[in-house]
């Protein structure tokens, strides 16, 4: 669904002009503090925001957010920000200009400080929000009650270290690694750095890093530096670590070339199919899954809860506030289990897949 | 009218300017001293193999954007159309998603595609009267849509073996990839030099004014190199699928900079009329060289964007005939 | 026997100025035809009716003594009409043989394929026919000048033997160019054409389309007012013709002459720029004009630039009002008191979107300027006080200056420089492309100037010009200079004997 069918649909014209006329008479009455609580708009508009859909992991955390709106029969949005910190912020703010406040949001900011920004947007307008992955260190949703409802992220340190012991295991605890980055500056990119060096500091000494190359979570970019690894250390590279599958794919694609794939191990996180189907041929060691469908599906849910008053979210305690998400790690054990997992949802289940409040480190 | 030059600014060509054109081949051949120095490894067979496959893809796409840079143009649509080609070919072959599987078939269809998306540059560009800039960027934008919206943002994973051998086979020791490119290659020099279209995106580039009077078909050559720049970026697509065995909306990302940086680091100048098609390839193994030779040499990661960067401003710095300007914008 | 090539009562107009008026003439097969004029007698309208450039308004254009339309230029070339720029349309970096049959490749097409080595033989063809001793695979980059303009001819030339009918062509000022040995190949060359084809020579050199046509004609305001077998006419009949004023002496208001002040306005010593013009000294008065005249690549047009500030000079000094100074860009010149009115006037002289009022305060912005703010009010005042003074005719003050005719555009860039206050002007080609009374116009400014004191460099479109107009001439030639003369009124120097030093 996109804003134009909502545009094009009867009611929300109706109640979009009504919100418009609300809103130029409350500017002409001075009114300063937001009272989009205009009469008109009955129903909630359930609302997704993420990086681009050109990806698997966020068309299928749209396709959560829309599974969850179909189920209760509410209209749905994807806003998509491309990249665009700006783009995704005016985006919400006209979503809930014409939906006179009357949206749950579930966002995955393009950048940490835009959280703050479109928590205070949506509880201006009176809507609820949800952040993924990226907010500010001090920015808590137990301070924004009742708008701010919750925060959702998935442990990249643990899920990173966890999937690099899979790796050394795979070719003997023994000997050279070389790692793919992501965007430098980005907060997964950071954490699944810190993953990584935590377990090569367990491995006492027996497995070494042999260099680490940023590829921007670019296959391509993957690719090339893989290469150029080969020529430079040959065969004492023992496993390839990717920060993220798509690299992870583009490096086993260098190591077909030279006829290494299914030989020298890969690992990656993300979960995505191509990367579960890489698993299942043994040309990866493992990858870890977050649940897109989780976190589109019931950062919605739960914001949902609140607004029909189904719970009382200023009761809730921390965990229920901040929390991570279940990961998988999916190895060649795994794998099957894995892929046999419902692909439904239990939307009334709204922590069941927590894992833990989230931690702030250093 | 024309390109008047001053009796006086023409008579003496100080043989600094004559040296100029060599360049890009110095700076390659710099860059091949200085990274052998450091590694050993570099000129080995295996990393020549692996150089050859890095620079495939974007030895065809700068073909392609050659001739568009040579007329005077610029073609910002190079990754939506390698876009829309691959998400199509990864669908038409055998894979995880589709039924189809057609084969090599795939490989003309590709062309075709790219090809009539060039020509959709050409149209819009000459009909419209809108700059290239601004006609090729939106065609660009529309390709990644379509081929986002062809496979919902997911990827389409091909098992079809032949479409992969165009990347994984081998023929005389050389990646095939690395053979039809070269073949890419030599197609270009050929319309270059022998065709009339390249005698005339020459002159168009140099002074459109003057291939007028000359009675060259302006338009009608403008909407052939976009379509023939189309051609390339589809057989790019291809290429793509077959390197990563996958199909999917944003397979060529960051490839447009990366081309032009070639081309511009080779020599062809941006405002047309001045370089070739044989700069492009030096420009292609100038920058894919480089990145390789950093990784190789143990660069940080933080000073191999710096020097990136550097590259390009000493390549146009060395390249451009700036005694001939008076507006710079 | 018809005529090859034949205008009959062509008239062409633009709003404001008629271009040509009803003019005819005629070449005959294997004929060499002069055509001369002052700038701004049509010469170079005349060759843009036959060009394909400008449709004729009224009459017509005969080949072989049939009516014909000429669409474009490719159109007259292939028609048989073959015309040679005074500026080059060379591509330097295509080859000679490319540059020769340029948008006519089909000849040598095989499979789809150009014949490199069947076009080369080709232009090697053409290149004997001019003498030109020039391999037809070299880059046009590489070669001179001279040999450029060689390559430019050949491609005409090419025509011969390619189509069906006669071949003219229209050389448009061939020789400005050449140097002397390269002038008598030319006209060798044209005497072994004559057999073959007719020829249209445009000059204003007088002596030589005396010594090279078979027929003269004279076109003044637009108008052919002469015509005569060359071997009758003598070149004080014809300048006679082309100036057409009795008294041009008031033309140039030689009448308000004045002898110059003893304040130096400019005093250069030894000025050089590589490549342009070397030693080059003079001084310059408050209120007098200096001429200078050249053909071109004689250094003026350079000159003209560094003294602008446009360029930087190499070696020399200049001193301006007594000051010592080193220009390192224009606005170092303007600050210095010293404008230039470019003969690019459209694209140099004037912002051609801009109005009228904002033109003439483009020099002096910062006058018209409080608390960071533009006046308005002080912009349009002034600018109505100028479009009085000048009298420029223009709607208002509001007024898109593109839309002026030539004179007026002139007129503009003049008051430009005067709201900026300079005290040194620099005329480039001043009335280049303007009409005959607007001409006088200008001039009438000019003497205006000059009563104010300010000082004038005038870099003229005719030698008449700047014979008349200024009060001191330096001559230029291969960027030296190469003879001064005084000029005041009654005691002019001779066109001849200025053109003795220039060429």
């Amino acid at each position: 669904m996109s804003i134009k069918s909502i545009l094009s649909s009867r009611t929300s014209r109706r109640s979009f002009l009504q919100g418009g006329a609300g809103f130029a008479a409350a500017g002409s009455l001075g009114f300063s503090t937001p009272s989009p609580a205009i009469a008109g708009e009955t129903t909630w508009t359930l609302a997704n925001s993420l990086r681009s859909l050109a990806n698997p992991y966020h068309a299928t955390f749209a396709k959560g957010g829309a599974d969850f709106a179909k189920s209760i029969d509410a209209k749905y949005v994807t806003l998509v920000t491309e990249g665009n910190s700006e783009k995704g912020i005016s985006d919400i703010k006209a979503l809930l200009q014409r939906t006179g406040g009357k949206l749950i949001l579930n966002v995955d900011p393009n950048d940490s400080p835009d959280a703050r920004v479109i928590v205070d947007e949506v509880k201006k307008a009176g809507g609820y929000v949800v952040t993924q992955w990226n907010k500010p260190n001090d920015l808590h949703p137990w301070d924004n009650n009742p708008n701010y409802v919750a925060h959702m992220s998935f442990d990249g340190v643990p899920a990173s270290k966890k999937i690099a012991q899979v790796l050394f295991k795979a070719f003997g605890g023994e000997g050279g690694v070389v790692a793919i980055g992501g965007i430098l500056s980005n907060v997964p990119a950071i954490e699944r750095k810190q993953g990584l060096e935590m377990a090569i500091a367990e491995s006492g000494g027996k497995v070494t890093l042999l260099d680490f190359q940023p590829a921007d979570w670019n296959e391509q970019k993957a690719f090339d530096a893989t290469q150029a690894w080969l020529t430079r250390f040959g065969d004492k590279i023992k496993g390839v670590f990717a920060a993220n599958d798509d690299m992870g794919l583009g490096a086993l694609e260098a190591l077909r070339q030279a006829g290494l794939a299914g030989k020298v191990p890969v690992v990656g996180l993300d979960g995505i199919a191509a990367a579960v189907k890489a698993v299942e041929a043994g040309e990866f060691a493992g990858t870890v899954a977050w649940d897109p469908l989780w976190t589109g599906g019931m950062g919605l849910a739960i914001p949902y809860a609140v607004a029909t008053g189904k719970i009382d979210i200023a009761k809730e305690p921390k965990e229920h506030r901040e929390f991570y998400g279940t990961s998988v790690i999916v190895t060649k054990d795994t794998v099957a289990a894995f892929k046999n997992s419902p692909e439904k949802l239990d939307f009334n289940d709204l922590w069941g897949k927590a894992t833990g409040q989230i931690q702030y480190r250093g | 009218m024309g390109v008047a030059l001053s009796r006086a600014s023409v008579e003496s060509i100080p043989l600094w300017t004559r040296w100029r054109s060599w360049a890009p081949v110095a700076v390659l051949l710099a860059l091949c001293i200085l990274i052998r120095l450091f590694s050993p490894n570099f000129l080995s067979v295996s990393n020549f193999i692996g150089l050859l496959n890095s620079a495939s893809i974007p030895l065809v796409l700068s073909m392609g954007a050659t001739f568009i840079i040579l007329m005077g143009s610029i073609d910002l649509s190079v990754e939506g159309v390698v876009a829309v080609t691959a998400v199509l070919v990864s669908l038409l072959v055998e894979n995880d998603v589709s039924s189809y599987s057609i084969g090599l078939f795939a490989v003309p269809i590709a062309i075709l595609i790219g090809g009539a998306m060039g020509f959709a540059n050409g149209v819009l560009h000459v009909k419209l009267k809108t700059p290239s800039f601004m006609t090729t960027l939106g065609v660009g934008f529309a390709g990644i849509g379509i081929a986002t919206t062809v496979l919902g943002g997911f990827t389409a994973r091909i098992s079809d073996q032949s479409i992969r051998f165009l990347s994984l086979g081998r023929v005389l020791g050389l990646p095939v990839a690395a053979w039809i490119a070269f073949g890419a290659v030599l197609l270009s020099l050929l319309v270059q030099e022998r065709t009339r279209l390249g005698r005339w995106l020459y002159a168009i580039g140099t002074d459109e004014m003057t291939a007028r009077h000359a009675g060259i078909p302006i338009e009608k050559t403008r909407i052939l190199t976009f379509t023939l720049a189309g051609l390339f970026y589809g057989l790019a697509g291809v290429l793509s699928v077959a390197q990563f065995g996958q199909g999917h909306a944003l397979i060529s990302q960051g490839r447009l900079f990366t081309t032009v940086t070639a081309v511009v680091v080779g020599g062809t100048s941006l405002s047309g009329g001045v370089g070739s098609v044989l700069n492009s390839v030096i420009g292609v193994f100038v920058v894919t060289i480089l990145a390789n030779g950093m990784i190789l040499m143990g660069v940080a990661p933080y000073v191999q964007q710096g020097v990136q960067g550097l590259l390009i401003i000493v390549a146009v710095t060395l390249a451009l005939d700036r005694s001939r300007l008076d507006v710079v914008k | 026997m018809e005529p090859v090539l034949e205008l009959k009562g062509v008239s062409v107009s633009f709003p404001g100025v008629k271009a040509l008026d009803e003019v005819s003439f005629s070449v005959g097969k294997g004929e060499v035809v002069g055509l001369i004029g002052e700038n701004g007698a049509g010469k170079s309208t005349v060759l843009k009716v036959l060009n394909g450039i400008y449709r004729p308004d009224s009459g017509g254009v005969f080949i072989d003594g049939a009516p014909v339309r000429i669409a474009s230029p490719r159109d007259a070339f292939d028609k048989g009409i073959a015309m040679v720029f005074q500026e080059q349309l060379i591509l330097p970096s295509l080859t000679v043989a490319e540059n020769i049959f340029l948008g006519r490749e089909e000849e040598f097409l095989r499979y789809g394929l150009i014949s490199k080595s069947r076009m080369n033989a080709a232009a090697a063809e053409e290149l004997r026919k001019v003498h030109l001793d020039v391999h037809p695979g070299r880059r046009c980059a590489d070669l001179s000048f001279a040999d450029r303009q060689m390559v430019e001819i050949a491609k005409a030339l090419s025509l011969d033997g390619r189509i069906k009918g006669d071949v003219t062509l229209l050389l448009d000022e061939p020789t400005s160019v050449l140097e002397k040995k390269e002038i008598d190949l030319l006209f060798s060359i044209i005497r072994d054409l004559k057999q073959r084809e007719s020829i249209v020579f445009i000059s204003h050199r007088l002596e030589e389309v005396l010594a090279i046509t078979d027929r003269i004609y004279v076109m003044r305001d637009g108008k052919v007012v002469f015509e005569t077998p060359a071997k009758d006419a003598t070149v004080k009949a014809l300048h006679q013709h082309m100036v057409g004023r009795q008294l041009h002496h008031e033309y140039y208001r030689e009448a308000r002459q004045a002898a110059p002040t003893a304040v130096p306005a400019i005093e250069a010593k030894g000025l050089a720029l590589r490549n342009g013009f070397s030693n080059v000294s003079f001084t310059l008065y408050e209120g007098e004009i200096i001429g200078i005249a050249g053909v071109i690549g004689s250094g003026r047009e350079d000159l003209a630039k560094c003294l602008a500030g446009h360029r930087p000079i190499d070696a020399g000094t200049l001193k301006v009002g007594g000051k010592l100074v080193s220009f390192r860009a224009a606005h170092d010149a303007t600050a210095y008191g010293i404008g230039l009115v470019p003969s690019e006037r459209k694209t140099e002289g004037l912002v051609a979107s801009f109005s009228v009022a904002e033109n003439m305060t483009l020099a002096a912005l910062p006058k018209f300027v409080s608390n960071g703010l533009l006046r308005f009010g002080d912009e349009e005042k002034v600018a109505r006080d100028w479009i009085a003074r000048l009298k420029i005719k223009t709607p208002s003050v509001r007024t898109m200056v593109g839309s002026l005719s030539g004179g007026n555009q002139q007129k503009v860039v003049l008051a430009k420089w005067r709201v900026a206050g300079v005290r040194v002007v620099i005329l480039d080609h001043p009335t280049r492309g303007i009409d005959v009374g607007a001409k006088e116009d200008v001039y009438e400014l000019v003497r205006d100037m000059t009563a104010e004191g300010l000082a004038v460099i005038l870099l003229g479109d005719t030698l008449e010009e700047v014979i008349g107009l200024s009060s001191r001439i330096l001559v230029m030639r291969d960027g030296e200079i190469a003879a001064t003369f005084d000029a005041a009124p009654g005691k002019k120097p001779t066109q001849v004997d200025l053109v003795g030093y220039m060429v």
